[in-house]
């Protein structure tokens, strides 16, 4: 799979947003974490979204 | 002058006529006298009304199970034998027209249910959205343009691996198969798609053949098979770890929207923000509650505090000299020294003496203790 800027995969990416949001639903969060967790959960979504909108598909043939 | 022979000569001659004149053979006939000897060699007849065709061949070439009375389409090549006579070996054998192939996939459907290869237990996930797909399809089908031109539109990063086979004809099967092996043994792939469009029943026919459905149940790859049309279902379909309807279904299956997986994001990221904003709140509260709190306490304090400042103020209060001597008393002093014994004084002294509103000096005219 294509990888992206900061050189990780997609799959690697949607890892650790899900692992960012995931935290969010612990019943007792710290607010400075909270902010800091949100900062990183943005600059990943924002990452996979440009992933998302410039990925292409590469095709090969089996020789 | 007619040439004379011997027999082996002739046997000889006609199979290199054979050979020269019908290096294969297609044939359509009706299945009769079927065998299979020592689970390895099948004879078998071909006949219509008037005629009849004896066929030799193996197991390997069989589609799947087959019965008397289907009619099959032959490929072979004639050929007299030296002492059994005259037969066609096959190359390949399929059953043709509706009623044969249906009859075809039902005993091998049949067969390989028995065995387990349909069994909901052996049907394996795939990663969603995959990273390396291995395709198996003609590379000019509209079904390998349809599953290419929807995966695009909807995924992008994507590395794709084809295979370009026949998905009809009579080298479909082992090309198909060939490609499976192919990809199984050369590629690391999350996923195989094996597609075609729709088609007859004798186009699809190849999908539904043991070979290809073997291949398919044991590939290493999870497999997504789509064949034909949304009625269609092939024994493929069955083998593969998941069906879809289309070539186009394949691919919608396969990976989410670019766009929806862009609001989802967005979506789940809202959530959190919100959660800071609620947790924001409640921290105010909190502190709202932590201050009204420490008000209380603080103003309870003062009070205590006031309290105790009012009581000393009443005690020392009622140790103010000026108000003893308000009531008529004086405070004598001789030099700096308080006077509090007549003894301390005699006659002549001269003393101080301190009224309420002011002071006086006299000097002793007398000294007499209290008797």
């Amino acid at each position: 799979m294509t990888k992206t800027k900061n050189e990780k995969t997609y799959a690697q990416l949607k890892s650790e947003l899900d692992d960012a949001l995931a935290w969010f639903e612990s019943e007792t969060i710290d607010v400075d974490e909270a902010i800091e967790k949100y900062k990183h959960a943005l600059s990943l979504t924002k990452e996979l979204e440009v992933y998302l909108k410039e990925a292409e598909n590469t095709l090969k043939k089996l020789t | 002058m007619n040439p004379v022979f011997s027999v082996s000569d002739f046997v000889a001659v006609l199979n290199q006529t054979l050979d020269y004149a019908f290096p294969t053979v297609t044939i359509v006939g009706e299945l009769s006298n079927f065998r299979v000897s020592k689970g390895k060699w099948v004879y078998f007849d071909l006949k219509d009304e008037s005629s009849s065709i004896r066929f030799f061949g193996t197991v390997f070439m069989l589609p799947g199970p087959l019965e008397e009375g289907m009619m099959v389409k032959v490929i072979g090549s004639p050929r007299l034998h030296q002492t059994f006579g005259f037969s066609i070996t096959v190359k390949s054998i399929t059953p043709v027209g509706e009623g044969s192939i249906k009859k075809a996939a039902e005993l091998l459907q049949a067969k390989l249910t028995a065995e387990g290869l349909f069994a909901t237990e052996r049907k394996r996930s795939f990663p969603y959205p995959p990273s390396r797909i291995g395709l198996v399809t003609s590379g000019e089908s509209a079904a390998y343009k349809d599953f290419l031109k929807i995966l695009s539109s909807r995924w992008g990063g994507i590395e794709i691996v084809h295979a370009d086979v026949q998905v009809q004809g009579e080298s479909a099967v082992q090309q198909i198969v060939s490609a499976l092996n192919e990809l199984n043994t050369t590629q690391e792939l999350d996923v195989i798609v094996v597609t075609r469009g729709g088609g007859s029943a004798d186009d699809l026919q190849a999908f539904s053949s043991e070979q290809v459905v073997r291949a398919i149940a044991a590939s290493r790859i999870p497999t997504l098979v789509a064949i034909g049309h949304e009625v269609d279902t092939s024994l493929s379909e069955l083998a593969a770890d998941r069906r879809a309807s289309t070539p186009s279904n394949a691919a919608e299956l396969l990976v989410p929207d670019r766009d929806t997986t862009i609001l989802q994001f967005r979506t789940e990221l809202k959530r959190s923000c919100d959660r800071i904003t609620q947790l924001f709140a409640q921290e105010t509260d909190i502190n709202k509650g932590l201050l009204a709190e420490a008000n209380n306490r603080l103003l309870q304090e003062i009070k205590k505090q006031q309290n105790y400042a009012n009581n000393a103020l009443q005690v020392l209060h009622g140790f103010d000299p000026r108000r003893i001597l308000s009531r008529g008393y004086a405070l004598v002093r001789s030099g700096n020294s308080p006077v509090k014994s007549v003894t301390q004084l005699k006659l002549n002294d001269i003393i101080s003496i301190r009224l309420v509103d002011g002071s006086v000096t006299a000097k002793i005219g007398s000294v007499k203790p209290v008797e």
